[in-house]
């Protein structure tokens, strides 16, 4: 969930109202989806002051800056919806100055084939912009674009650039500059040793055989997308007048919206936007030369029968336009039928379902009145869960304390204290950390963790677990297989073969379930004093003395009894 | 003084003494050993309980000797010392060799040795010209008698007081008792504080006190099976207990506190007519994410950041039809009137392994066999990729679930959510806030004010988007929702960290109980 910070003047500004009570803005914020992090109005001077506020709907990139969610608020709260003139659309394309190019490289298309970008101008870049259009290009490209992989953005001081750019595929040690933060020339390749952002970000180019690069008609470097901008055309600073947005990427509409999120932020703050002709040598979704801000998105229609079926109130079209134009949906009726034009900076209206959504935070969802359900349906635990309860209070009769452990740990744990050699656990490849690198394949290992841990705690300690566990298994189409389980330990002075006999015995002679014993051998239990359960002809568990090196892996220093067995067998 | 308090805290052995004697007589172990029959034990410990209640003051102490009898002293009591045994064989049997006077008495060759060592050279035997032992002067052995005394004196109580015996005995007893590393004589010394005790100002009023409540301490301290087949319950009387004493400490067989709270929550649902749903804790991205119209290559497939299975790393197959209307539904919405995500779906890593990293998986493996209506939920152990601190865990419950519906709608919705709000989490109010998940749309999330614990968020529902439920083959309307159990489940055990709730520690998870009904 991407969590902004807004500069409270600048934001208020554009919402067009001014808070002072954070109650207030609290229940405004649920209009956007978002909440409010944390605000102190009561600190400093206004435009010294932020705001922090997470938003969570992840669909909509364009709330993760302060011109747009200032943008969703403002006409929430009765503004107009704003209107973009600089767009170009299918068959009406905006004619920019002849220079403002960027011409592409075919040798980009297996590579990094697209790019969008426009031109800002009209006024001075404050420190607030400044640091909020950093913001924006972070959450874009880090929470939208997957760090940077689908897309990645530059803002460059235009004044420096000779037009026409040129977006080429470039030889990475052929081709070399000054990057962002240092003061010699490094190579494409280099960079991605030796510059932090090419430490951070060069996985996505290093594989290529050509990397993404960016230089002016005069051949000055623009930037390495999407590792890091040249140092001179790059080093935006407070005061610059013009500025020259590009975004490179894979995924052509995730492009399009992030160049038309930052476009129509500027655009709000009363910025100039001047769109830029791409050139393609090779086919796009919008053919090969394309305008860019680009408005590419689909109307979505909605019948209002539909509307009332999924909200449960039959409102009028009336009120259902006029909560979508709530939510700065342009709209446009024929019939029963309601059709919306997405915002320029939104691409997720898929189903008319999203229609509704709008409709219903456009309305208050307080406007609705929760209704009780009328059809009759019966209530039920599933077998197992009834039959484990039944195990766990015969359990409690006999002494034993009900534990409850997390699944995950270690291989130390589950497999090389347990003298295991792990063949069917369940390994993860992509641990946080090695003491949670494994699903348990016994409940053993969990029980006897806890004993470890509880030896200043009175004896006779008694505990069991009904729960999960998973293994290998071929026979399954997951290759893996998920049993309910029942496992118990008792660590006591006196604890031998004959009380575990004892204690299972009486467990499976309330449970109603004949079974019989075979002796086995498990490295986790001294042998000969061992017994495998048999159940329906088959091995579900087992129960013995716990082997004293298997003790002394775990540094417990009380003799042990304990089994398990698959309580899902029983069923 | 509290009188009636002391004497309701008097324990029998102390109320006998009390009754017993008087002020000024002195009183010792020995003396109440005598007059009570009480053992050494008892003795000591009466003495300290009325010394710490200042009852009884000590007088004078004095260090006294004792011999008492080792394991060795105690087989000389019973048959006799190797000196005694060898005198009485040669005065019946005449003279005989060191080697038959070994085997006839069952001795060691060393005890026989140095038993005649002594007695040969006090001038009571000899070895005659045949090397065999023989009696010279029988009265040469005099000091036998006298050991035997000693022995008698110790027999009965196991130890006798040095005050005991005449000089000559004393010197005798000295001669065969060691202080330390008694096993090789027969007696062991002991020296002991023989201490004197007199009753303190005050006691007489607690003996009166005791003869008008009639405590004798002869009172029964337990009904014993005895005495019901006896009868001799009749005429015996209970001693009264001291009730103020904290009770003693049971361990007894128990529930998990949050194992418990997790079945309540179960039937609090069944009761609003749930039914149960589980399943496998390793799934494929395909139920994970893919079914639940996640795009493959999205952002909104970060906020599930998950495990993988190391192996096998992918599922054999995935369930058809249900594979292809997905993929269909990605790439262009099918026929659910969506223009779905407009990429190519990937039908390989859509069988990748991966721990189930949230409960609606199992909504959605639900939906395929649901019954319209139907209600269904679970109680689901979920995995993520977060770092373990007190407010996240790499494994925990979500509690989830579906209803279907022709008549399933919004405001149903929001009527359900009242009612987990109100039944299951005994909330007050309840406030609707538009949310967001992938797979529903609305989605709202529910906070609810709580009367002890404050407003919280109650947890997240909305309506599945047709691009889930119609592709999984239900036509009507679902309402999906889940509820933050495990931090429901931390305020009503008192808790602040989420480890708690799955802890190791035997003995705080003993003494944890749950707030409330």
């Amino acid at each position: 969930m991407p969590k902004i910070e807004v500069n409270e003047r600048a934001f208020f500004d554009l919402v067009g109202k001014r808070y002072t009570d954070p109650a207030a803005l609290e229940e405004l914020l649920p209009a956007a989806k978002a909440e409010l992090d944390e605000w102190k109005p009561g600190e400093g001077k206004d435009d010294e002051r932020t705001i922090k506020i997470e938003l969570n709907d992840t669909n909509r990139p364009d709330l993760w800056s302060t011109g747009g969610l200032a943008r969703q608020l403002r006409v929430y709260l009765g503004g107009k919806i704003p209107d973009y003139p600089f767009f170009s659309r299918k068959g009406a394309l905006r004619e920019p100055p002849k220079d403002l190019r960027v011409i592409v490289d075919p040798n980009l298309k297996g590579i990094r084939p697209y790019i969008t970008a426009f031109l800002i101008s009209g006024k001075p870049i404050t420190d607030a912009v400044l640091r909020d259009v950093i913001q924006t290009q972070e959450k874009l490209c880090w929470n939208y674009g997957r760090k940077r992989k689908s897309i990645a953005m530059g803002v460059y001081r235009a004044e420096l650039i000779k037009f026409p750019i040129h977006y080429v595929a470039a030889d990475p040690d052929a081709t070399s500059f000054v990057p962002l933060g240092m003061t010699r020339k490094l190579s494409l390749r280099n960079i991605l040793k030796e510059h932090p952002k090419g430490i951070e970000f060069g996985s996505i180019v290093a594989g290529l055989p050509r990397f993404p690069y960016i230089h002016d008609d005069d051949g000055e470097t623009v930037s390495f997308p999407p590792v890091i901008n040249s140092d001179r055309i790059g080093g935006v600073k407070v005061g610059d007048s013009r500025l020259f947005v590009e975004i490179t990427g894979t995924d052509l509409p995730t492009l399009n919206i992030a160049c038309n999120i930052v476009a129509c932020d500027f655009a709000d703050s009363g910025y100039e936007i001047t769109p830029v002709r791409i050139e393609y040598p090779y086919d796009t979704a919008h053919g090969r030369s394309v305008v860019t801000p680009y408005y590419f998105q689909e109307p979505v229609s909605a019948e209002l029968p539909y509307v009332h079926k999924i909200l449960g109130d039959k409102l009028t079209m009336d009120e259902t336009v006029s909560a979508l134009n709530r939510m700065a949906d342009r709209t446009e009726v024929k019939g029963d039928t309601v059709t919306v034009f997405p915002g320029e900076y939104r691409n997720d209206f898929l189903h008319a379902a999203d229609i509704v959504e709008d409709v219903a935070m456009g309305r208050g969802l307080e406007s609705f009145k929760p209704q009780a359900p009328r059809d009759f349906t019966i209530g039920r635990i599933t077998p197992l869960e009834s039959l484990s309860r039944k195990a766990k209070s015969i359990m409690v009769g006999l002494g034993f304390q009900e534990m409850i452990y997390n699944y995950l740990g270690s291989r130390k744990d589950y497999i090389e204290r347990m003298n295991l050699d792990g063949k069917d656990a369940v390994q993860i490849s992509n641990p946080m950390s090695e003491n949670f690198e494994f699903v348990r394949n016994s409940i053993l290992p969990s029980l006897l963790a806890s004993e470890a841990e509880s030896g200043r705690a009175t004896y006779p300690h008694h505990i069991f677990e009904v729960g999960k566990v998973c293994y290998k298994n071929d026979e399954e189409n997951y290759g893996v297989s998920t049993r309910g389980a029942i496992g118990w330990l008792s660590a006591v002075r006196d604890a031998n073969y004959n009380l575990a006999a004892s204690q299972f015995n009486s467990l499976m002679y309330f449970l109603g379930r004949e079974y019989s014993v075979v002796a086995c051998e498990d490295p986790r239990f001294i042998h000969g004093r061992t017994a495998a359960v048999m159940y329906s002809g088959r091995r579900i568990g087992l129960f013995g003395e716990v082997d004293p090196a298997v003790l002394s892996n775990w540094n417990i220093t009380m003799p042990c009894i304990a089994g398990e067995v698959e309580i899902e067998a029983l069923l | 003084m509290d009188i009636r308090g002391i004497v309701k805290g008097l324990h029998p052995l102390e109320v006998r003494v009390l009754r017993r004697y008087r002020r000024g007589s002195p009183i010792t172990a020995e003396s109440i050993m005598k007059d009570l029959e009480y053992k050494l034990g008892q003795c000591n410990q009466v003495f300290s309980w009325l010394q710490a209640k200042g009852l009884v003051v000590e007088k004078t102490r004095r260090t006294k000797t004792a011999y008492e009898l080792t394991e060795l002293g105690k087989e000389y009591v019973e048959k006799g010392s190797p000196e005694e045994r060898i005198m009485k064989l040669l005065g019946d049997k005449g003279p005989l060799s060191i080697r038959d006077i070994t085997d006839r008495l069952g001795l060691e060759n060393k005890d026989v040795g140095s038993a005649f060592g002594i007695l040969s050279k006090e001038g009571a035997l000899g070895m005659d010209g045949e090397k065999r032992v023989t009696i010279l002067d029988a009265a040469k052995a005099a000091r036998l008698s006298v050991t035997r005394r000693i022995f008698e004196l110790a027999a009965s109580s196991g130890i006798v007081d040095e005050d005991a015996l005449s000089e000559m005995e004393k010197g005798v007893v000295a001669g065969i008792a060691k202080k330390r590393g008694a096993g090789t004589a027969p007696f062991r010394v002991v020296e002991r504080d023989e201490v004197v005790y007199e009753l303190e100002a005050g006691v007489d009023d607690i003996r009166a006190e005791l003869e008008t409540e009639g405590i004798t301490g002869e009172e029964a301290g337990a009904v014993t099976p005895e005495m019901l087949e006896t009868g001799s319950w009749k005429t015996s009387s209970f001693r009264a207990y001291n009730i103020d004493l904290p009770p003693g400490r049971l361990i007894p067989g128990r529930r998990n506190a949050y194992a418990e709270f997790l079945e309540n929550t179960k039937d609090k649902l069944v009761s609003l007519g749930f039914e149960e749903f589980d399943g496998s804790l390793v799934e494929t991205e395909f139920w994970n994410c893919d079914a639940l119209f996640m795009p493959q290559f999205h952002a909104a497939r970060d906020i599930h950041d998950v495990y993988s299975v190391k192996s096998p790393e992918k599922a054999k197959f995935i369930e058809e039809p249900y594979l292809s209307a997905v993929a269909r539904v990605h790439e262009d919405g099918g026929d659910t009137g969506s223009r779905g995500w407009q990429y190519g779906f990937d039908r390989e890593f859509t069988k990748r392994l991966i721990l189930r990293s949230q409960g609606t998986v199992m909504s959605a493996r639900t939906l395929p066999k649901a019954r319209v209506p139907g209600r269904y939920f679970g109680m689901l152990r979920c995995f993520r990729y977060d770092k373990v601190d007190a407010t996240h865990l790499s494994d925990f419950y979500q509690t989830e679930g579906i209803v279907l519906g022709e008549e399933v709608n919004l405001r149903t919705l929001l009527g359900f959510l009242e009612m987990f709000a109100v039944e299951v989490a005994g909330a007050t109010e309840v406030k609707y806030v538009p949310g967001y998940f992938p797979f529903t749309e609305p989605s709202v999330e529910v906070h609810i004010k709580h009367p002890v614990l404050g407003w919280f968020e109650l947890g997240g529902s909305g309506i599945f988007r047709p691009e889930v439920s119609k592709t999984l083959g239900v036509d009507c309307p679902v309402l999906a929702w889940g509820i933050g159990i495990d931090r429901m489940a931390l305020m009503a055990l008192g808790l602040n960290d989420l480890r708690e709730l799955f802890s190791n520690d035997i003995e705080s998870v003993r003494m944890r109980r749950a707030k409330g009904n």
